[in-house]
């Protein structure tokens, strides 16, 4: 396998570097349309008449593994063929502003990385464990590191990806060792042999192995610090696809995890529990620090993380659902969580491209240049409007189908009388976070598109070109149709969902078809309604005075844009609550309110996240020092360098004497 | 049909009248004469007969916003039964649909406050978005309650599911009571959270937000805001009128004259808050709904040993 798939990636890099420099995306968009074409007939067949096996072979390491396509793979193959597909699409336009700055073999490197990518997504998601998935695992984390890497001349982009890649290999780490215990136990390293595992040994050592391993992926609090280092220094369509469906494949490991419990209710509950409260944490955590960024995509980072979160709510509730013995609460959490998978990789890439087409146009991600762009931008600021009120999870758009769901379930447990008080905590948490994403997201949007332009940059920002929008079309279509016909989206995502936990996936669809056909009526009301008061608004209006006069200035004649609301300001009140949660870097003196003619000031204020600073405490100036230390074992003379292999070579035959090795 | 015909008509009297007695019940404490009881409904009426002034700033989207916030408060409206009656629609889990539409309104006036390029109104739309996501869980809280007692999550079967009088019941409906009318008091932006008549443009919270609307939009602003009124003072009613009387004759006039005579004697009597106590204000309600939903679980809990 590891054969076939490094001959077929050399074969994709030698069509990308032999193509000429402006043909290199269509190879590259062939290549993975390609891809995605084979993945969607597959996942159609998988849902249609079950599963698929694709290959099996043996390895050294692991013994017996094969690639096969379950419902669960098939889910995630969808959103990356999907998100694939946009994301190359969108590269063609992204990409044209630096084919003069940047050499033929960096642009191929980069359309070479990205098919890498997305293979070795697929190739996460159907491998069966093991070796082929570390492999495929380590194959993607190279890939993405290399598409990080794509403006490697600023300095803050190197820094971010080797963040990047350190913090991967760590996770890596953990996997690596979940695997082997599993593999020491079992005698196979299958993810179905966890099940097994489960049975014969203690199960939560493993389980939180496993889930550290992919929760760094995901970016579970507190291993979160390298999304949002990651994407403002990574092109906007290499955050979209890393964001909206690569940190998922954390969220399918976890699906592993939970598929393997077979019945085990104590377990069940037990795991449930860790789960939805890792999802409370990070669901809180992101939002909060997302509504306090300044940075167009440090804020899109923070929610993700935020929808992680909203994520493992749904799976928390799905298990400790089913534990209780509830088969309705547990199918709503996981169709929830299943579903919120499926809509978070289509708005966010769709958000994650607007920043690109800003970014473009602007050079920037800084909010705070900004404001006035929908008049620059008018096609980008519609589809960034429908994004941000997806995200938002409003109604009549499908990030609220899924939010609901959850809620149902979690309501259910309340009247049922099933675990209530972590229904409860739940509930709480979700309402705030769905309060706060507001507020972050209104915020994003009102500063950047919105008000008077900030800086000069605004007015010579044109609209992008149409292949870019086309891009960002092909999510919005989905997202409406999963938001205004629920009812039709919920009978894969049931099945799916039946082969993670269990339960009747026949029964989830019958108990969810007259809430979401009502919702389904309820969202196509809502946009009528809206619609008919505008029309009669516009048509009462045609015979009046309509008039333009300049904003309310509350009496003050001569404000000018320095005056306008910032970003900053905008999320002060809640930086008061989330202080805690911060570490400010301030740079300059603010304004005393002694000063009752202040002079001329520099202010500026960078909120950054308390767990960053995790990274520069005491054990990382320990291991500086310990460095130091070994550092000075490298002599630069041979003789040396020969006495440590020999000392080496003589430690290895002790230990062998003694039969430790 | 009949009865959901009369539902939503008598929610229209709701909603027309409060506004109504709050300005009576003002009068009458200040010793005034007061206004016509239906003044704010002829004020109306002549905004909607008037041109519009636009800011060139401002672009489409705060033509639209208007229409989004009436029209997400006229479906969330139409979700809400008066106790014994039923809602034109309902389905399993409005509650929290309800909850989402008042959402998707608030960011409607939110965005469009922030297209005017004012200072004044990005402090508004800012304060709004705050309060507005700190009240979120006060509400789910107060619902959740509502679904443990009567173990139905759409707002027609919660009610209709009216049980018995006992004490414990008594407890929580009347404190929930009290929560929604709290509710109220913050989403529609009155004393003590903040008050509608302030001439301080840098202290307002609702009323800063609507600056630059005129005619039309204007009204559509004030209709929206006298439905979403409507809405929780029927909510509050209900709770109470599930263990005195579950019956609309009694509903109906608990929900106008309960609620409008309330607020309009806290306006009369109390001062506004400072605007840094307001966040303090509103975690208070959030702690109280917390409160409100131990006691009821802990009861319910006993009701079942």
């Amino acid at each position: 396998m590891y054969l076939y798939t490094l001959l077929a990636a050399l074969l994709a890099i030698v069509l990308i570097f032999v193509a000429p420099l402006r043909a290199k995306v269509w190879v590259a968009t062939s290549l993975i349309s390609a891809a995605a074409v084979g993945a969607i007939y597959l996942v159609v067949r998988t849902l249609l008449l079950g599963d698929v096996l694709l290959a099996t072979f043996s390895t050294d390491m692991f013994g017996a593994e094969r690639l096969s396509v379950d419902p669960v793979s098939a889910l995630f193959l969808a959103i990356i063929s999907i998100t694939s597909v946009a994301t190359v699409l969108y590269s063609k336009g992204y990409v044209e502003g630096y084919l003069k700055r940047f050499s033929p073999t960096h642009i191929s490197l980069h359309y070479t990385a990205l098919v890498l990518l997305v293979v070795s997504m697929m190739l996460v998601v159907v491998s069966s464990g093991g070796f082929s998935f570390l492999f495929s695992w380590e194959l993607m984390t190279i890939a993405s590191f290399i598409l990080i890497l794509f403006e490697a001349d600023r300095h803050e982009v190197r820094r971010a990806a080797l963040n990047y890649l350190v913090m991967m290999h760590i996770g890596f780490m953990f996997l690596v060792a979940g695997f082997v215990m599993l593999h020491g136990v079992t005698g196979s390293a299958n993810f179905e042999a966890i099940e097994c595992y489960f049975k014969v040994a203690k199960p939560l050592p493993l389980f939180i192995i496993f889930f550290i391993g992919f929760g760094m992926k995901a970016g579970l609090f507190p291993m979160h610090i390298w999304l949002p280092e990651a994407h403002p220094a990574a092109p906007s369509h290499v955050s979209a696809i890393m964001s909206g469906v690569m940190i998922k494949t954390g969220i399918y490991g976890v699906l592993r995890l939970l598929q393997a419990i077979d019945h085990n209710t104590e377990l069940l509950y037990a795991i449930g529990l860790i789960v939805l409260l890792a999802g409370i944490v990070t669901g809180l955590w992101g939002v909060i620090l997302a509504a306090m960024q300044n940075d167009i995509k440090r804020l899109m980072a923070y929610s993700s993380i935020e929808n992680i979160g909203v994520i493992l709510i749904g799976l928390g509730v799905a298990a400790v659902g089913h534990a209780a013995g509830s088969n309705l609460i547990g199918m709503c959490g996981m169709c929830g969580a299943l579903l919120h998978v499926v809509n978070h990789s289509l708005f966010k890439s769709m958000l994650f491209f607007s920043a690109g087409n800003i970014y473009s146009r602007m050079h920037t991600t800084s909010m705070s240049q900004m404001g006035g762009l929908a008049k620059h931008m008018p096609v980008t600021a519609i589809l960034m409007l429908f994004a941000t009120v997806a995200i938002c999870a409003l109604p009549p758009l499908n990030g609220f189908v899924s939010e609901l769901l959850i809620y149902i379930g979690m309501f259910n447990g309340v009247s049922d009388g099933h675990e209530v008080l972590y229904a409860i905590g739940g509930i709480i948490a979700l309402s705030l976070i769905g309060g706060i994403v507001v507020l972050a997201f209104s915020k994003l949007y009102g500063v950047v598109f919105l008000g008077s332009p900030r800086s000069t940059h605004v007015a010579e920002s044109t609209e992008v070109d149409n292949q870019r929008i086309a891009a960002m079309a092909i999510p919005a279509m989905l997202i409406l149709v999963i938001g205004l016909l629920p009812q039709l989206a919920i009978r894969p995502i049931a099945l799916v969902a039946e082969a993670v936990t269990g339960g009747d996936s026949a029964f989830a669809v019958a108990a969810f078809t007259p809430t979401l056909t009502a919702l389904s009526y309820v969202g196509i009301i809502l946009i009528l309604v809206i619609a008919l008061l505008y029309v009669a608004k516009r048509r009462a209006q045609l015979k009046r005075k309509i008039e333009s006069g300049p904003t309310w200035g509350c009496g003050f004649t001569a404000p000018n844009i320095r005056m306008q609301y910032t970003g900053e300001s905008f999320s002060e009140g809640l930086e008061n609550i989330g202080r805690p949660l911060l570490k400010n870097m301030v740079d300059g003196r603010s304004v005393d309110k002694g000063e009752i003619f202040p002079k001329q000031h520099n202010y500026e204020v960078q909120h950054k996240d308390k767990v960053d600073s995790l990274l520069g405490m005491w054990w990382v100036r320990l291991m500086h020092r310990i460095n130091m230390y070994v550092m000075r074992l490298r002599t630069g003379r041979v003789n040396n360098y020969v006495t440590f292999a020999l000392l080496f070579l003589a430690v290895v035959l002790i230990f062998t004497l003694v039969g430790i090795l | 049909m009949l009865i959901k015909l009369l539902n939503t008509l008598l929610m229209i009297v709701v909603a027309l009248s409060i506004t109504g007695v709050i300005n009576r019940t003002r009068a009458i404490l200040a010793g005034r004469k007061g206004i016509r009881f239906f003044q704010h409904i002829y004020n109306a009426r002549l905004m909607l007969s008037k041109g519009a002034v636009y800011s060139p700033t401002t672009t489409v989207l705060f033509r639209i916003a208007p229409c989004v916030y009436l029209g997400a408060a006229i479906v969330a409206f139409l979700f809400i039964p008066i106790a014994d009656l039923e809602p034109i629609l309902s389905f399993h889990g409005d509650i929290i649909l309800v909850a989402y539409l008042l959402a998707l309104s608030r960011i409607a006036i939110v965005l469009a406050a922030l297209d005017t390029g004012s200072s004044f109104e990005g402090m508004g739309a800012a304060r709004e978005a705050l309060y507005g996501a700190l009240v979120e869980p006060a509400l789910m809280m107060a619902l959740a309650t509502l679904a443990l007692f009567c173990g139905y999550s759409s707002f027609a079967d919660i009610f209709a599911t009216a049980q018995e009088t006992d004490t414990n019941l008594t407890i929580v409906m009347l404190l929930l009571a009290y929560v929604f009318l709290i509710i109220m008091i913050i989403e529609s932006g009155r004393v003590p959270v903040d008050d509608p008549r302030t001439h301080l443009e840098l202290t307002m919270i609702h009323e800063v937000m609507c600056l630059d609307y005129s005619g039309i939009d204007l009204a559509m602003i004030n209709i929206a805001g006298w439905l979403k009124n409507a809405i929780w003072a029927v909510i509050a009613a209900n709770a109470v009128s599930v263990v005195v009387c579950f019956h609309w004759e009694f509903a109906t006039p608990l929900a106008i004259l309960g609620t409008g005579i309330t607020i309009g004697c806290i306006e009369s009597l109390r001062a506004r808050n400072k605007l840094s106590r307001n966040i303090t204000y509103i975690l208070t309600i959030v702690a109280m709904s917390a409160l409100v939903l131990l006691t009821g679980f802990l009861l319910y809990q006993n009701i079942d040993i």
